[in-house]
């Protein structure tokens, strides 16, 4: 009897521990693609991390003055006012790949879309353009 | 019933170091710099990825010293100031694909456009828009039929008032020798990007092939966040757009960077973009370049003739995108798709 009642302490024992196994290994891989964040750089320096799900507006000041307005929303980043000489960083339009980046060269102002190390289905490694 | 307790304790810890261990991965180095007017990252993958990333990082602001017209120190300077000189390995080299280039495209890629270039005010961002007259006198200057150069001794005679620019292929030769150094490292894999040019260098750290997205030239206009995405391996991918660099005038009208070397103007094709896929990322640079200029069909027959010796994503002004048939199988696009063959 008391044999009987070991085994099936050990049998609960072993199932608690499997279900915890799960557990662990199912909350790892489902945050595992919650990480994409923005990073804002200016002048080679991280300044700022958002995540990409949060909606919010940040004003960036360049390497030597001067602003870009970003505005995160909807799971997409874009500049969207900035004073440098050329606004090339506004016309580069809206950002939400892993990979992707808005450059403002005057500023030296990078924004870039950084994913969790194992990627996106959707994500790039560069681009082109 | 001990050894059963031990055994799951054993199979939850070995589930445990599993998932932490696929978090490791192999040595990366990363670098972020300003160079040659534009913004580039380097990433190397392999157990020396720091010394290559040195080493590359050395080697781009080597060349950006060499090539710059915005240094009056640099190479490139003194050869414009001297109207000419006996060149170094990498102005040689530069020179000698510039002018074959320059006949493969029967001239749409004419390293000598660079006094119409300033005349437009593109190199200092003062921008202007010339009047008839004055763009002609400076266009007759522009050609590559009018220097002289000897491959021999390397050296070469411009003709009175013409002025060279390497910058439209300066970030092509660069990948191409940063390839070198990747090779000269072990690395098993790195990604450059010089500016939006692009070098895949070997394959990503987990065997599969890079993914590189290709910039929407209207993405500022409503279009889509990437005009497509492209997988490959140990290949340069370089676009060439009007909405690169431009300026606009009082009266609205648009001036972009790529100028038709024929006419002296802003080129006026059919194309909004054009991404070219190659071993030889000069050569990538400097086609990017010349079939924007050329327009779709002119590229088409450019690709044909050179036996395919390069890919190419095209994109028109009225949102269709052409590829050449051997990117069939690993280019995407919600854009309208037809094939080049």
């Amino acid at each position: 009897m008391r044999k009987n009642k070991s085994v099936k302490a050990d049998l609960l024992l072993v199932a608690v521990l499997i279900l915890v196994g799960i557990a662990i290994g199912g909350a790892l891989l489902l945050t595992r693609h919650t990480g994409v964040v923005v990073t804002v750089s200016v002048d080679g320096r991280v300044v700022e991390r958002f995540p990409l799900t949060e909606n919010r507006r940040y004003e960036i000041t360049g390497a030597e003055g001067g602003y870009n307005r970003l505005v995160i929303e909807d799971g997409q980043a874009w500049i969207q006012e900035a004073d440098c000489p050329d606004a090339l960083c506004v016309h580069m339009g809206k950002i939400r790949y892993a990979g992707q980046s808005v450059v403002c060269l005057p500023h030296r102002v990078v924004v870039r879309i950084e994913d969790s190390p194992d990627g996106m289905p959707d994500g790039v490694d560069a681009v082109t353009g | 019933m001990r050894t059963i307790r031990w055994m799951s304790l054993l199979l939850v810890l070995t589930l445990l170091t599993g998932c932490a261990g696929q978090g490791k991965r192999e040595q990366k180095a990363e670098r972020e710099l300003f160079a040659m007017d534009t913004y580039m990252t380097v990433t190397c993958y392999g157990p020396q990825a720091e010394d290559a990333c040195d080493v590359a990082e050395t080697e781009i602001r080597r060349l950006d010293a060499l090539l710059s017209v915005g240094n009056p120190d640099s190479e490139v300077s003194a050869i414009n100031a001297a109207g000419g000189g006996e060149l170094t390995a990498d102005t040689k080299a530069l020179m000698e694909t510039a002018l074959s280039m320059w006949q493969a495209t029967s001239g749409a890629f004419d390293v000598t456009i660079y006094p119409l270039m300033t005349l437009w005010g593109f190199p200092t961002g003062d921008y202007s828009v010339p009047d008839g007259e004055t763009l002609a006198a400076v266009r007759a200057h522009v050609g590559c039929d009018q220097l002289v150069y000897d491959p021999q001794t390397g050296t070469l005679t411009l003709a009175p008032d013409q002025g060279v620019d390497f910058g439209g292929i300066a970030k092509g030769y660069t990948s191409d020798r940063l390839g070198e150094v990747f090779a000269a490292y072990d690395l098993t894999g790195a990604i450059v990007s010089l500016g939006g040019n692009v070098c895949l260098y070997g394959e990503k750290p987990d065997g599969k092939p890079w993914r590189c997205g290709i910039q929407d030239p209207f993405a500022a206009d409503g279009g889509r966040t990437l005009l497509g995405v492209l997988t490959a391996e140990d290949v340069s991918v370089i676009t060439s757009g009007a909405y690169e660099r431009f300026f606009t005038d009082e009266q609205g009208n648009v001036y972009h960077h790529i100028l038709d070397p024929a006419t002296g103007y802003p080129a006026d094709s059919d194309l909004a973009s054009v991404t070219i896929v190659s071993k030889s990322g000069i050569e990538a640079d400097c086609l990017s370049t010349a079939c924007y200029v050329m327009g779709r069909e002119r590229a088409a027959d450019l690709w044909r003739q050179s036996g395919a010796s390069f890919d190419m994503i095209l994109m028109t002004r009225d949102g269709t995108v052409y590829v050449t048939e051997p990117l069939r199988g690993s280019f995407t696009t919600d854009y309208p798709l037809r094939i080049i063959q």
